[in-house]
């Protein structure tokens, strides 16, 4: 059990990324199919792993109907909205446009998809504009900082705010565009410079724990 | 009808193959008629083109000192002994200069007056198989003029090694070198690690939901997982549902990934073993949601704010749905922790949570939180980069500045070369 | 008793919030001002510059990777970036790596191929929707038909006469990508670094800031911001579109958070100092 659960993992893990690593060094034909081949395996495991999905979805909101549970009712939405979607694809040949126009899925698509993304994307201005009145606190010296270049940079970002920037500070002779362009190239890009050398070479040990097999933990422990 | 098509398609390819030659000779006589008052390209050499996967062949000729403005190349390729010449490529006689070829000074001599160039056959003659030898000229023209150069031939080759990635190869092996010491000397010893409020919080946040009797919600993100956050994220999950299992608290786990998914479900089965409750554990903790982000998002926050829990882990990748999670978590009035590599969510995370691990801080989650030292001594390599991060900053900024300062050209791009991607 | 009142203004219910921001974006949208979009960003321009300099006949590359949810402020770009392609008579290809988007990519096309009388299969190709992203961009770096086969009515790609003479990444002369997700980073870090092709990008204005670092290093050749990024794209190619409408809630709503913002802090001066 151990071997089939444990070590036939890892002695695939540790191949294949071995070898993916050495591609990066090997230019020659056959590496590149190496990779050709991984890449057509890996599109597939991942085109299975929808139906996974699927599945998951589909029992746990069955058993949910089933048990009445708390909330059962927001389960047969699952339901209406996937078939909503399903059935119109399948009628349309999955094609959303024809010469003739939309199609039902095309319609499906613009009418339903597109206004409850767009809806879900909306609140999060309504949800930032909450969240900077509540949060955007002088507190601290940081804060104030803050505070000043997010000003800054809030009021530059629009028309208004540089036409109001260079009625009140157009004396100093610094466009509101100059200041947020210093703001952003100097100060912020240091900054995520620093974090992004960081979470790299993160990334690089982490890819090394887990090829070399001492990271196991996502495979469950013995 | 068919036979028709055929016939007729062959009447047109004879015909074309005896009027070609014509064309052919045609075009000859015409470059010939071009008075040759322009001296030749010389020391043309073909040869096959390193560090590829094959197909390309390196054309280097001699670059004249002082040619006359306007004077431009043309390159031509045939497969065959004679005729049957393409042109590749034409260019200004001050362009594709060997110092220009982009590979670092380990793996390519860059000569003042020479010019050398990439010549990619598939482009020219699709799919081959390496082998056959090409030959290859280059007329040198300027107005009505023209030269016509010797001919060069090279077959092609399919490369075993990427010299130019040799710096690239060194830090690799040097950073494995670092790697498998510091995990032998971890088995030696202990290694110190900071304390990360963060994660010392997840015991009081499940405390919190097992005195309130309300669920924890734990959300992994929408990265995939070959996403390092998302594999950070699964570790973590690991130690918090182990701890979920010993206080008998509830966790609920709502997916965008399948694959994520069923990864999450063996890492939260097995803890539960771990911790002595495999009868406690659900098939549901883990499910499915969504793969579209705005869906998943909505759903989420649709559970959240029905269900109120005590807790919310916001581990892994994360996007624009960063803020619409944790506003909704922090209107709920959970216990909110946070963690993310993607760094311009993190201000988001700040202010909706209580706590926020900062990208590295996540890797290091899965090591702080299960004390193993095998696992707590990549941290080691982990600082160890950061310090040869820093060092070859400071160090080089200043031995370039100096290097402009003094004219050391030759010795400045050779730094550069030593810490540029090929 | 004023702080208190104070104080309770400071916890006034988000919804009143929620309320006051819908009422400002509600009022330009149903009576626009014609507020004027004035500057245009250096990053913007450089995008328009990197597409006009290319001689016509070039192959570029878009990856669009944005579902309705982002189209306020994407789908705009993409269509100013289309038009700039076919008014400059570039060969287009489309690529997704979104499933949600493929919708808006025909409604796109469907719009803007009629204005500038492309043909599908000679002047543009729109490829179908791949999952895993980074496979397909790796296998794109050798030979894009070990992918890609047939475009998404599933007519051959090969003899296509829009894809003629393309195979790899070296045959584009560029590759811009409109996304509200990480897909632009890999574009970065997997082709354009790898495989030394430019890429330009287009971006939600809440993810903007993030790509200094490479528009610094000229990693990426230009990156359209938002939709002020899509006003300016628009004023570019002197074709007004949904971005310059959008201009007027975008100026309002910014205020709006300016003013809140300094509330809260005036708010919170009085209640510790006075």
């Amino acid at each position: 059990m151990k071997l089939i659960k444990k070590q036939i993992p890892l002695a695939i893990v540790f191949i294949t990324g071995v070898l993916t690593l050495v591609s990066y060094y090997v230019p020659n034909k056959t590496s590149v199919n190496y990779i050709e081949t991984m890449n057509k395996w890996e599109n597939i495991v991942v085109a299975f792993a929808f139906l996974l999905g699927l599945v998951s979805l589909f029992f746990s909101h069955y058993h949910k109907l089933k048990k009445k549970a708390d909330g059962w009712g927001y389960s047969i939405f699952v339901f209406v909205g996937f078939f909503a979607i399903v059935i119109p694809a399948y009628v349309s040949g999955g094609k959303q446009m024809t010469d003739a126009g939309l199609t039902p899925l095309g319609w499906s698509f613009k009418y339903i998809y597109n206004a409850l993304s767009g809806t879900m994307f909306a609140v999060l201005a309504f949800y930032i504009v909450s969240t900077a009145y509540r949060s955007f606190r002088i507190k601290s010296m940081q804060a104030f900082v803050l505070f000043v270049a997010a000003f800054i940079l809030i009021l530059g970002k629009v028309p208004l705010g540089q036409m109001i920037w260079d009625a009140v500070l157009g004396w100093t002779g610094a466009g509101v565009n100059n200041v947020i362009d210093w703001i952003m190239q100097v100060p912020a890009v240091a900054g995520k410079r620093g974090i992004m050398i960081g979470i790299s070479i993160g990334a690089i040990v982490t890819s090394l724990k887990i090829i070399f097999g001492i990271e196991k933990q996502y495979m469950g422990k013995d | 009808m068919l036979n028709n098509k055929i016939k007729f398609n062959l009447l047109l390819l004879a015909s074309f193959l005896t009027v070609s030659p014509v064309f052919a000779a045609k075009s000859a006589e015409a470059v010939k008629a071009l008075k040759p008052a322009l001296a030749p390209v010389t020391g043309l050499k073909a040869q096959d083109m390193p560090y590829d996967v094959g197909g390309a062949v390196l054309l280097t000729w001699d670059a004249e000192a002082a040619a006359p403005e306007g004077t431009l190349y043309r390159v031509f390729v045939s497969s065959l002994e004679a005729g049957g010449w393409l042109q590749t490529a034409a260019f200004a006689s001050g362009e594709k200069m060997s110092k220009d070829m982009g590979l670092p000074f380990w793996a390519w001599k860059a000569r003042g007056g020479m010019h050398a160039l990439n010549v990619e056959l598939n482009n020219i003659y699709g799919d081959f198989k390496d082998g056959p030898v090409f030959h290859f000229k280059i007329t040198k023209v300027k107005g009505t003029v023209a030269a016509e150069s010797e001919t060069a031939s090279s077959a092609t080759v399919s490369n075993w090694f990427r010299l130019d990635r040799l710096n690239n190869l060194v830090l690799l092996i040097v950073i494995i070198v670092i790697f498998f010491w510091a995990v032998s000397h971890a088995r030696r010893k202990g290694l110190f690690i900071r304390r990360i409020a963060g994660l010392d919080a997840i015991d009081e946040a499940i405390g919190r939901a097992t005195e309130m009797g309300k669920p924890i919600f734990y959300v992994p993100g929408i990265g995939s997982m070959g996403s390092i956050s998302t594999i950070a994220s699964a570790f973590i999950l690991g130690e918090v549902s182990k701890k979920v299992a010993q206080y008998d608290s509830q966790i609920k786990v709502p997916h965008y990934d399948p694959i994520v998914m069923t990864v999450c479900k063996e890492v939260v089965k097995q803890s539960y073993m771990e911790a002595g409750r495999p009868d406690s554990y659900r098939e549901d903790i883990n499910h499915f949601v969504s793969a579209d982000q705005f869906s998943y998002a909505a759903s989420v926050d649709g559970m959240i704010s029905r269900e109120k829990p005590a807790a919310c882990f916001y581990m892994g990748y994360f996007m624009a749905e960063s803020l619409l999670l944790a506003e909704v978590g922090a209107t709920s009035g959970a216990i909110q922790i946070a963690g993310t590599d993607v760094e311009h969510q993190l201000p988001f995370f700040f202010t909706a949570c209580d706590y926020t691990l900062i990208g590295e801080e996540l890797y290091a989650a899965g090591a702080y939180l299960s004390k193993e030292p095998m696992l707590l001594s990549a941290l080691k390599v982990q600082d160890f980069g950061k310090l040869v991060v820093m060092v070859s900053v400071f160090f080089g900024m200043i031995l370039v500045a100096l290097g402009a300062k003094f004219g050391w050209d030759g010795f400045v791009q050779g730094l550069l070369h030593l810490f540029r991607n090929y | 008793m004023f702080k208190e009142k104070l104080q309770k203004f400071f916890k006034i219910d988000r919804r009143w919030i929620f309320l006051l921001l819908a009422i400002t974006l509600f009022v330009p949208i149903i009576k626009p001002l014609g507020l004027p979009n004035k500057t245009i960003a250096e990053a913007t321009s450089r995008v328009y510059e990197n597409i006009e300099k290319l001689p016509p006949g070039s192959f570029v590359l878009f990856s669009f990777d944005y579902d309705p949810s982002t189209r306020p402020e994407l789908h705009p770009m993409a269509f100013a970036l289309v038009r700039h392609a076919f008014s400059r008579n570039l060969r287009v290809g489309v690529v997704t790596y979104i499933a949600g988007s493929t919708g808006l990519i025909e409604e796109l096309f469907a719009k803007v191929s009629k204005e500038y009388n492309k043909t599908d299969g000679k002047d543009y190709v729109i490829l179908p929707y791949m999952p895993n992203i980074l496979a397909v961009l790796t296998q794109m770096s050798s030979d894009l038909y070990g992918i890609y086969t047939k475009d998404r009515n599933g007519t051959p790609l090969q003899d296509m006469p829009v894809l003629k003479g393309v195979k790899n990444y070296k045959d584009m002369s560029l590759i811009v990508c409109v996304t509200g997700t990480a897909i632009l980073d890999y574009w970065v870090a997997f082709v354009g670094d790898k495989y030394s092709v430019p890429v330009a990008g287009g971006v939600t204005a809440i993810s903007q800031p993030g790509y200094g670092p490479y528009l610094q290093t000229n990693q990426l050749k230009g990156l359209i911001g938002g939709m002020k990024g899509a006003a300016e794209y628009e004023s570019l190619i002197k074709q007004p579109g949904k971005g310059t409408s959008g201009i007027d809630a975008l100026n309002l709503a910014h205020l709006l958070v300016l003013v809140l913002i300094l509330t809260s802090n005036i708010i919170l001066l009085i209640v510790k100092y006075f």
